[in-house]
Order: structure tokens, then C-alpha cells, then sequence
């Protein structure tokens, strides 16, 4: 039935002059352009010019001159405070995948059910943090959280769950967990719409044809819905872990890595090195070798997960 | 499709693009717009890059540059402003892509930067009798101002020299409800009074707190134990060598690091922005804490009706080892660029941010001690705040010497250690007051470290620096320095 359906393959156009075939597409290639010049211009020149600045000491004035090899690399690579954030960036891109991309599923479940009242209202709420902006919720937090007048630490006190005010984002140990909850919160709304996407691509037929069969609903999540996902999952699963682990804003806008770089993640040591004011003069080669390192080191992740995420691909794709 | 129409579709086309490419020229004169019409003697405009602080600077700057431009009609002023910590980063950028501003802001070491890259128009052919006149007598020596460069002058201020001092501010009603009539004058008064007030404060007032997540504190009362350049680049002056581990130096941490641990000072402090500590006090939230004197006007503005007390910082109790430094007259402030094409407008702008007028107006919108004296001193006398910090400044700031100015090898030697902040204590500080490390062990490793800093950066500038350059034997950092010493 499927082959019946699809569209007749047209005939190669063997032997045709390569120049006709320009000519048939050329339009296509006009309107490629605009998009191959941002993409150059924007993603590709950076990220190339960022290796080759990597190579300098270079204060970002001029044209970098000062080779030095891979000094700027062995520097990275020796530096504990580097470490220490790429760290703390896993750690973000951990909790993001054992809690939030879930957690963001069953809700999306949920969500998706026909006959729950006020799913758009619930959907909008979850949502809201995501358009927020960053700065805003970063303020919004210090205040809430402020360890003698927030309303959270007056309410823990009140009800008598812990004896003193507890320090949040003051205090070495609780620092990182409570940004991280606050990047998990606010980067929820978009990792379920992510899954409320991918439930909608599965047919509704599939699901009536599940029931007929005499399948529960439980089943049905478990036999047909949950392998079904698994190819967009996949896809989820790599945006989740790249937008979390280049978290920024919210760290910078709360603590600027501190107290004491307990929470200082790549991004903000990066940031440090290149545009601190405090430095006499910034160390952009340096800062672009942290940046080749971190990104290295994503694509390694990224790929250690492959094998299994090939696997798993497989195994929902058939 | 006929060939002819397709060719005319694209050139239709590659006309489109092209007009896009140049869209920028054909809506505009096609000229470099940035003189407007100088060369026929009408407007010409002049960008100044400013840094809107304190709050309510940008509606300050464009009001004075507003009457500016009323007095001078021949010239309009564009403000470009820049958040504080991005303007340094956002001037070189303009510089870079050519289009920088006529005149910028770059202070302290950000003026240095920009020097050093030759973007900074010297403003020597300017400069009036008149001019240096303003200030007040003394403080344009070209060897103590801080304003110039290789002799000549460079830079204009904005503020004082007296707006450096460091002062301790604290709440009156909460010491007097805890049995106090005065402030601490030595730190084991200050350690004890906090202890008592925390204990009393019910978990809602404390007795002290560091001023910011960067322990500035310790920085600021360290001024008062050992050397300012022991503070600065944790190497003594007077001896040219490592100092970190010096006991005025551990016990300024030590101090922080006893309240930190018995829960004295007021909790989250550790993630104060600059800000904090102001709105904290204005709130009542905490007794006491060392501060540079902008914060005062902050609090008044937050809290008109606190009792508020300003007194000198307080001594180690062995007493006092060293002053607040005044490194030079001036802090820079207002640069022209170099590659200005109207410095005489450019320079009518700077004048006017010089003038005795402007001065005042800035005096008495924010507060701050101005760089011409005559401006506000009167007023200030009369200002029982402002008559507070003038009488620390006078009390407790001392000449110093500046490397940076005294001597190229000092300055080569001096950016160099500012090129590696892993040496300096703050850090270190930090981590030992939240963690409760006895920080002695932690300043040795340091010196150790700057030491070899000092072998390494010595050896690569032989013949252009030596220690000598930053080593004043003769220098009693009790008493003022004269660069004759």
C-alpha cells in the first residue's frame, strides 16, 4: 500500500549537461546563499578563527602575532580551576539528564492526554520560566532564597525543617545544587514541549489499534508510545545535554561563579579570561584555547554516548 | 522561460543584492558621516563613551551635556554608554573596527591599556594656565599626578584623591542598643563588638560583614596593618620582597576567617555583588562594615532617616602600621582617542568635564568628592557625612610610592604581576574565610610563588628593570612619601 502511495521516481537525467542541471537548480543555490554566508560568517569563521587565536598570546588588539604553540593548550589542560568547572558544567548537563529530561516526559505524558482540563494553562506555566529572562529569575532567586529575609528560608524555619536559615548561594556546598535546580526549573518548560512534540508525531491509530488489542494504557505507554519516542529521544536527549552544559547567564547573573568559584562553570572562566575588567589586559588566545578544550571535550562526551544511542536508535527505529 | 527573461531576472537580481550591499551609502551621504560638516564650519558632533554610574548618571551626563551644546552651538555630543564592566572591552572593540569615540572613559589601570596602545591623545597643547590652576595646588606635578604619562599630560579626573579613603561606617541606634557609644577603633574592638551584636541580633541584626563576595574587607583593613603594596601586589616596597604571609596581612583574614566560622558576620555574603552591602545596611541588616565613601551617599539615598556614623577604619590592636595610600593626585578618568579628527571640540567637551561648574553639579547630584576642590569644600564642611570622610581622608591617607610612576622598570614590573592574578591574595582570602584555613601557610606558598615571579619577570626584563624599581628603603609608610626619597 505504502509503495503504491509513494511518488513515481522520475527518470535520472543521464547524460545531461552539467551546465543544464545549474541552470534547472540555480534558484535553489540563490536562495542557499544568505544561509551558507551567516553560517560561515556567524558559526564556521568563529569557530575556526577561535583554534587559530588559541595559538597566540594574544590580547584581542590587532592582529595576534605572538605565537607561542601550544602553550596556551598545556595551560588549560594543567589548570585545576579549569577542572573545576568543566566539572561543575557536567554536573549541570547530569542533573539535566537524569532529572529534568524525565521528569520533562512524564509531565509531557501527562500534558498530552485529550482529556485533561486546562492542559494548554498547565503547559503555558511550565513554560513561562523558559521566556523569562535570565537576569530576572537570577534576582528573583537571590531575593527568595536570601538566607534573613527570603521567603524560603522563613518558611523552612517556620515549619521547623532546619534549625537556622540555610545559606544557598552563599555557601560552598550549596551553592552548585541550588543553581543547578534553578537551571533544571527553568530549562523544563522547553525540554517538554520537546516531548509533547515528539508524542504528538506518534499516529493516533497506533494507539486505537494498541486498544483494540486489548492492551491497558499502561501497556500501551510501555509497548507502543515509549519505543516509538526513542529516535526523537535521541535527538532530545543531545539538545538537552548541549544546552545545559554551556550554561551562563543564570550562573553569571546569580554568583559569577563564586562563592569562592564553588559554582563557577567553562562559560564563566572563559568569560573571566577574556573580558574581565580587572585584568590588565584580557588573554583572548587563552580564553579561545579554554574554548577548543571545552568544546573537544563536549564532542568526546557526545560521541562516548553514540554506540549506545546508535543501539537504542535502532532498536526504536524498528 | 525565454533566455532573455532569465537573464533580466538576474539582473534584477544581482542589482538587488548589490543596492542591499551599498544600502547603507545610498540612504546616507555615501561619506564618512562621523565629521558631519566640519570642513564647512557648521555642527560637528563629538561621541563621548561614558559608563552610567552611579545610578542616574545617564540622565546627569545628557542634562550637563545638554547645556554644553547650548553654550557651544558649533558642537553636538553623543553619549555612547556601556554597562561598567564592559566599557573597557566596548572601546577597544570601536577602536578596532575604527569607529572609535572622541572621548572615552578608562579608569585607573584601563587607562594604562589604552596608553599603552597608543590610542590616548596627549592634551599637552591644550593645557592652560588656567587649567591646572583649578586643581588644587600641587596635585598636577606630572611625576605625582597620575594623569601623565612620560611627562606629559595624558588624562583628566573626575573625582579627588581624598574620594580613596576608606572609612568604617556603622548604625548608631544598633551600637547604642548594644551598649555601645562609640565605634571600634582597633579590630579586637571591632571582632568583639560584632560577636555581641550578632548574639543579640536574634538572627535579623549582625555586627559586621565584608562588603562584598570578594572579602574587600580584608583589603580594606589590611591598608591599616602592613604596606598598601603588600595589599596591592603582596610585595612590601620598602624591601622589595614577598610579603603575603606579613602578620598584618594574615591576621586581616585571620579576623574574618574567627567571625566567619562562629556565624558573626551577616549570612550570604560570600555572593554580594558591590551593591550589597549598602542596601543591607540601609536596611538595618547589619551594624557595621569598611567602605569606600560612595556607599555612604547609597545609603542615604536607600535609608534618609538612618542613624548613620562614619569613622576612620579601624588599627590591629599592636596599632597602626600603615595609612590608605595615595598612589597619585588623580585617578584617570576622561581620554581623548588618538585618532579623533576633531580634538579641539573633543578637547572643549573635556574642558567642560573639568570646569568648576561641572564639577559642582556632579558634587551635588552624587556626592562624590570632585576633583577640583573649590567646587564642593565648603558645602562638604557643612555636610556632616561629607565632613565625616573628609576628616578620615585627612587623617588617615598618606602619600606613597608608585612604581608606575616613578620609573620604567617599575611600571613594566607592576603590569607584569597585574598579568598574573592567581598571585594575589583575594582568592586565597576567600577561601580560607569560607573554609576556615588558617590562611599563614597559604600566604607562604604565595610568596614563594611571587617570588619566583619576581626571578622569572626579572631575568626577562634585564636591562630594563631591576628591583630597585620597586624598592624604597628609605619609605616610612607612617609617614608621606616624597618622590625625593
Amino acid at each position: 500500500m505504502a509503495s503504491l502511495l509513494a511518488p513515481a521516481r522520475r527518470p535520472r537525467a543521464a547524460g545531461r549537461p552539467r551546465a543544464a542541471r545549474w541552470r534547472r537548480h540555480a534558484w535553489s543555490y540563490a536562495f542557499l546563499i544568505p544561509g551558507i554566508l551567516l553560517f560561515g560568517g556567524f558559526s564556521l569563521w568563529p569557530l575556526i578563527a577561535s583554534w587559530w587565536y588559541a595559538f597566540f598570546d594574544w590580547d584581542g588588539v590587532g592582529a595576534p602575532s605572538n605565537w607561542i604553540g601550544f602553550d596556551n593548550f598545556r595551560e588549560v589542560l594543567g589548570s585545576g580551576a579549569f577542572w573545576d568547572a568543566f566539572w561543575h558544567s557536567f554536573l549541570f548537563s547530569f542533573a539535566a539528564l537524569v532529572i529534568e529530561l524525565p521528569l520533562a516526559l512524564v509531565l509531557a505524558i501527562l500534558l498530552n492526554n485529550a482529556w485533561l482540563r486546562g492542559r494548554n494553562v498547565y503547559r503555558l506555566a511550565l513554560f513561562l520560566p523558559v521566556v523569562t529572562t535570565t537576569a530576572v529569575i537570577g534576582i528573583v532567586f537571590a531575593i527568595l532564597l536570601d538566607p534573613i529575609r527570603g521567603v524560603v528560608n522563613t518558611a523552612l524555619t517556620d515549619l521547623g525543617l532546619v534549625g537556622s536559615a540555610v545559606n544557598f548561594l552563599g555557601d560552598t556546598t550549596t551553592a552548585l545544587p541550588t543553581l543547578i535546580g534553578i537551571d533544571v526549573w527553568k530549562g523544563f518548560g522547553i525540554t517538554l514541549i520537546y516531548w509533547l512534540a515528539a508524542l504528538q508525531t506518534i499516529p493516533k491509530d497506533i494507539h486505537e489499534a494498541a486498544l483494540i488489542d486489548g492492551a491497558n494504557s499502561r501497556q500501551s505507554l510501555r509497548f507502543v508510545v515509549l519505543p516509538m519516542l526513542v529516535p526523537l529521544a535521541i535527538v532530545i536527549l543531545l539538545l538537552v545535554f548541549q544546552r545545559s552544559l554551556n550554561t551562563f547567564d543564570l550562573v553569571q547573573a546569580t554568583t559569577q561563579g563564586g562563592p569562592n568559584y564553588a559554582t563557577d562553570v567553562v562559560p564563566t572562566y572563559i568569560y573571566r579570561f577574556a573580558f574581565d575588567p580587572f585584568l590588565q589586559a584580557p588573554r583572548y588566545g587563552f580564553a579561545c584555547a579554554a574554548g577548543a578544550v571545552f568544546g573537544l571535550m563536549t564532542l568526546l562526551i557526545t560521541l562516548l554516548q553514540a554506540p549506545l544511542l546508535r543501539g537504542r536508535y535502532k532498536a526504536g527505529a524498528t | 522561460m525565454s533566455r532573455t527573461r532569465r537573464t533580466l531576472r538576474w539582473a534584477a537580481a544581482a542589482t538587488a543584492v548589490a543596492l542591499t550591499a551599498t544600502g547603507c551609502n545610498l540612504v546616507g551621504s555615501g561619506e564618512d558621516d562621523s565629521g558631519n560638516d566640519d570642513a564647512s564650519g557648521e555642527n560637528v558632533t563629538i561621541t563621548v563613551a561614558l559608563v552610567p554610574d552611579p545610578p542616574g548618571a545617564s540622565e546627569f551626563y545628557r542634562a550637563q551635556f545638554d547645556q554644553f551644546e547650548e553654550d557651544n552651538p558649533g558642537i553636538t555630543v553623543e553619549v555612547l554608554e556601556n554597562p561598567s564592566d564592559q566599557q573597557l572591552n566596548a572601546v577597544e572593540l570601536m577602536f578596532q573596527q575604527g569607529d572609535p569615540p572622541d572621548v572615552f572613559r578608562a579608569q585607573a589601570d584601563g587607562f594604562d591599556r589604552m596608553y599603552e596602545r597608543g590610542w590616548v591623545h596627549s592634551l599637552e597643547e591644550f593645557v592652560t594656565d588656567e587649567f591646572i590652576d583649578r586643581f588644587p595646588e600641587g596635585t598636577m606635578n606630572p611625576s605625582t599626578s597620575g594623569l601623565h604619562r612620560d611627562g606629559e599630560l595624558y588624562t583628566l579626573p573626575l573625582v579627588s584623591g581624598k574620594w580613596d579613603v576608606r572609612v568604617l561606617v556603622y548604625n548608631e541606634t544598633v551600637l547604642s542598643e548594644n551598649g555601645y557609644d562609640a565605634p571600634p577603633e582597633t579590630w579586637g574592638e571591632l571582632e568583639e563588638m560584632a560577636r555581641t551584636i550578632t548574639a543579640n541580633g536574634g538572627g535579623s541584626v549582625f555586627g559586621y560583614a565584608p562588603t562584598s563576595g570578594k572579602a574587600g574587607a580584608v583589603e580594606i583593613l589590611a591598608q591599616t596593618a602592613t604596606p598598601y603594596s603588600v595589599v596591592q601586589d603582596g610585595i612590601d616596597f620598602s624591601t622589595g620582597q614577598p610579603a603575603t604571609a606579613s602578620p598584618g596581612m594574615v591576621e586581616a583574614v585571620e579576623l574574618h576567617r574567627r567571625m566567619q566560622a562562629d556565624g558573626v558576620m551577616v549570612p550570604g555574603w560570600e555572593s554580594w555583588d558591590g551593591a550589597r552591602a549598602f542596601t543591607e545596611f540601609a536596611a538595618g541588616t547589619m551594624a557595621m562594615y569598611p567602605t569606600a565613601p560612595w556607599h555612604i551617599a547609597e545609603i542615604r539615598k536607600l535609608n534618609p532617616e538612618i542613624e548613620m556614623g562614619i569613622a576612620p577604619l579601624p588599627v590591629p590592636d599592636d596599632g597602626r602600621v600603615a595609612f590608605t595610600p595615595t598612589k597619585q593626585s588623580f585617578q584617570p578618568i576622561w581620554s581623548m582617542s588618538s585618532e579623533t579628527e576633531h580634538p579641539e571640540e573633543a578637547w572643549a567637551v573635556m574642558d567642560f568635564l573639568a570646569s568648576e561648574d561641572f564639577n559642582r553639579a556632579y558634587y551635588e547630584q552624587f556626592g562624590s568628592f570632585t576633583a577640583i576642590e573649590s567646587a564642593w569644600e565648603d558645602q562638604a564642611r557643612e555636610n556632616e557625612d561629607q565632613a565625616a570622610i573628609l576628616s578620615a581622608a585627612e587623617e588617615t591617607m598618606r602619600v606613597v610610592p608608585n612604581p608606575m610612576l616613578l620609573s620604567e622598570g617599575g611600571g613594566e614590573l607592576l603590569r607584569a604581576r597585574a598579568q598574573r592574578p592567581e598571585l594575589k591574595h583575594t582568592d586565597a582570602a576567600v577561601d580560607a574565610i569560607i573554609n576556615n584555613k588558617p590562611f599563614l601557610p597559604i600566604a607562604q606558598a604565595l610568596d614563594q610563588q611571587i617570588q619566583a615571579f619576581l626571578d622569572e619577570t626579572l631575568a626577562e626584563l634585564s636591562g630594563t628593570a631591576t628591583i630597585e624599581d620597586i624598592t624604597f628603603p628609605d619609605w616610612d609608610p607612617l609617614e608621606n612619601y616624597t618622590p625625593e626619597q
